[in-house]
């Protein structure tokens, strides 16, 4: 378990926008999953997608990681977001765009 | 499953003066959508919110399927 969180430690930071979800962006496999790859669609930055239904040891692992009950789990350059009401209430408020723009814009610039 | 009623009242009595609503959107028990304002959650962050409804709902997440979860500072 200790390697799996270490692997999901540095995962997180891999890339500026990294969500962990079931299934995958075009074939999500649960509606919280769905709703969320929605939303970083709509914003239109690349993100990394971990499926934890392919990858199962992290299903536990990322929920031992944050201590967030749930997936999916959003990460923007490294910092755990949220799930997906949170994606979806700070979509709706215009706060996760700018954040994830610029965590795409230091990335590229680094 | 867990009861409707169960769920509420887990929450009226972790934050005392919320205003909470929990509807069973399946009727099968392991579908709940939340709505808890509290003057609590006042100049905290989402994620803290969220943690918090969590942790007073405890070992009824387990068998929760599906939360929808909104939160809301009261004044």
């Amino acid at each position: 378990m200790s390697t799996v969180l270490e692997d999901i430690a540095s995962e997180v930071k891999s890339a500026p926008v990294v969500v962990y979800m079931k299934g995958t962006p075009r074939f999500p496999m649960c509606g919280f999953s769905a709703a969320t790859v929605e939303v970083l669609n709509e914003i239109g930055v690349p993100f990394k997608a971990i499926d934890v239904l392919a990858e199962g040891d992290k299903r536990e692992a990322v929920k031992a990681f944050t201590k967030w009950p749930t997936i999916p789990q959003l990460f923007v350059a490294g910092s755990f977001v949220g799930g997906c009401d949170i994606v979806r209430e700070m979509h709706e408020r215009g706060e996760l765009e700018p954040l994830i723009r610029a965590a795409a814009e230091t990335a590229a610039g680094a | 499953m867990v009861a409707i009623d169960e769920v509420r009242s887990r929450l009226e009595d972790a934050f005392s003066g919320a205003d909470v609503t929990v509807s069973d959107t399946t009727g099968e028990g392991d579908h709940f959508e939340v709505r808890v304002r509290t003057a609590e959650f006042s100049g905290k962050s989402l994620v803290d919110q969220h943690r918090m409804v969590y942790d007073a709902l405890g070992e009824l997440m387990s068998s929760i399927h599906a939360l929808s979860l909104r939160t809301e500072p009261a004044q």
